[in-house]
């Protein structure tokens, strides 16, 4: 038997002095959300923060709720700033839904989120 | 010329052949291959023109004109001759002791192939035939968390359905409507993250809280706090869990419409279809989802529902379906669907508003990719007496 088809790729980024970037591409699903909690488990959530770029996020489900949400309270332990970044319409959306726009931070653009970080 | 052949009661198939074209099955006529099975070592015909046992044989009397034939059993672990590895001339020869031998390693080399793909035939059976059971099993527990009918509520016409959009993932969807000792009425829907076995858990342990906290608590904002709190003592640690949920109460009024006091915890807006027809969206937008946030805020809100009107609540499966033109449904696109086909006064009962959202699923198809669950709450027109003793 073959391991069903991930289609999702995290990419971390490391910038020096500066905020962890996780890149998040594709369909975070209960398939393929386990990834996305290991690359979460891994990053630093230090005093630069942390990125969520959902800017390449196709389909998101509730078990890549989850994940997003371990990764809030991750932050919130730290007290490291957390925020996401290209969230499109149709997430920002589902994001509404379940009152999660008042609680997690956006920003359009990674960069945008990285420059609100320095500041 | 040669072929690998598999014999069995009637016809002679030959599986994969070399210089034997346009031949794929013969009939069993003895002399070759259905003679050579019988045989638990190599048979050979050195000249099927002078060799009484081959002589009638179609191969040899036909076009191809057979003359020479070697064969070699396919035989299984346990003794069982399948067929045989052959090969055939239309000149006589005579195969040395060594050719045979290696026409037996041949068949061997077969033999060895099939058990190869029988037994990796069986491991994919048998995974699939474990999957296929614990898809079951799920899937039956999902269904055992339902009620399994809506209890009749004088003055109120309640329906509900479960749309599965996958046989192979189950998802934790949930609804229940029971009555509180006080005349009123309580009824829930939500929707637990994940899939399979541990949602239908978490399903489980949310449903049994609703029903619990709907007896001590009756505003429903304290209900849902009540099951996020001890969804936070179980799902604690490394695996925390949220579900979204409404939670409603019916109040009964004199005239015979319905107070309804609705708390949401993340969830999308119930939709009330109006007299006249008019929908209009019961929101509780800004209430947070149930048992991962440090400090959720529920929102409550109260509506009426007098005789003609309904009151539809769904899960998420049904608004974040896709449309065929590749765009979320949305609040946006559910609306426009029950003011388009809410066009006669009878179809706004609970059964009717329930058939169109049906038929609205149906006809998006694989572009629902998430179970989802309905309730539909109506108040008949000419609403039935209360109690009837008809003697």
């Amino acid at each position: 038997m073959t391991e069903p088809e991930h289609l999702l790729t995290v990419t971390p980024l490391h910038t020096p002095a500066g905020p962890f970037v996780l890149e998040v591409t594709g369909e975070l699903d209960h398939h393929s959300a386990p990834l996305l909690a290991q690359a979460v488990k891994e990053a630093p959530f230090d005093s630069h923060g942390v990125i969520i770029d959902l800017s390449g996020l196709a389909y998101c489900d509730s078990t890549g709720i989850t994940v997003l949400l371990t990764a809030y309270q991750r932050s919130q332990a730290a007290g490291s700033p957390l925020s996401f970044a290209g969230v499109n319409p149709d997430q920002m959306r589902v994001f509404q839904v379940v009152g999660l726009d008042q609680v997690f931070t956006f920003h359009a653009t990674a960069q945008e989120a990285v420059s609100a970080l320095q500041r | 010329m040669a072929t690998v052949a598999i014999v069995d009661t009637d016809r002679v198939w030959f599986k994969a052949a070399h210089g034997l074209t346009d031949v794929t099955q013969i009939r069993r006529d003895p002399g070759l291959c259905s003679s050579a099975i019988l045989h638990g070592e190599p048979y050979v015909v050195a000249d099927a023109a002078t060799d009484a046992r081959a002589l009638a044989n179609p191969l040899v009397q036909g076009d191809i004109g057979v003359r020479f034939y070697a064969a070699a059993p396919i035989t299984t672990a346990d003794g069982q001759r399948l067929g045989t590895v052959d090969v055939l001339d239309t000149r006589p020869r005579k195969p040395t002791d060594v050719q045979l031998d290696t026409l037996q390693d041949l068949a061997a080399l077969v033999m060895d192939e099939l058990e190869l793909r029988l037994s990796a035939i069986r491991t994919v059976a048998a995974e699939r035939d474990r999957r296929t059971e614990a898809e079951r099993l799920a899937r039956t527990l999902q269904r055992t968390l339902l009620p399994p009918a809506l209890p009749t509520v004088p003055g109120l016409q309640a329906a509900a359905a479960y749309h599965t959009a996958s046989p192979h993932e189950v998802g934790g969807d949930f609804y229940d409507l029971f009555p509180l000792d006080d005349g009123r009425w309580a009824f829930f829907l939500g929707d637990v993250c994940g899939k399979g076995a541990e949602a239908a858990a978490l399903t489980s342990l949310t449903r049994y809280t609703l029903r619990a906290a709907a007896i001590y608590h009756p505003d429903p904002c304290a209900a849902l706090s009540h099951l996020d709190s001890v969804l936070k003592g179980e799902y604690q640690g490394s695996d925390p869990r949220y579900c979204t949920a409404v939670f409603g109460v019916l109040q009964p009024l004199a005239d015979g419409s319905f107070t309804v006091t609705l708390a949401g915890g993340g969830h999308p807006s119930a939709l009330a279809v109006r007299v006249g027809g008019r929908v209009e969206p019961i929101s509780t937008a800004g209430g947070q989802l149930v048992g991962m946030l440090p400090n959720p805020q529920f929102v409550q809100t109260t509506t009426r529902l007098s005789p003609g009107e309904s009151l539809l609540l769904y899960t998420d499966g049904l608004t974040e379906a896709r449309t065929p033109d590749g765009t979320m449904l949305d609040e946006d696109g559910l609306t426009q669907h029950l003011l388009s086909t809410y066009v006669h006064a009878e179809d706004r009962s609970a059964d009717g508003l329930l058939g169109s959202v049906e038929a609205l699923l149906h006809r998006l198809g694989d572009g629902v990719s998430d179970d989802t669950a309905l309730l539909a709450l109506s108040v008949p027109i000419q609403p039935e007496p209360r109690t009837q003793e008809k003697r």
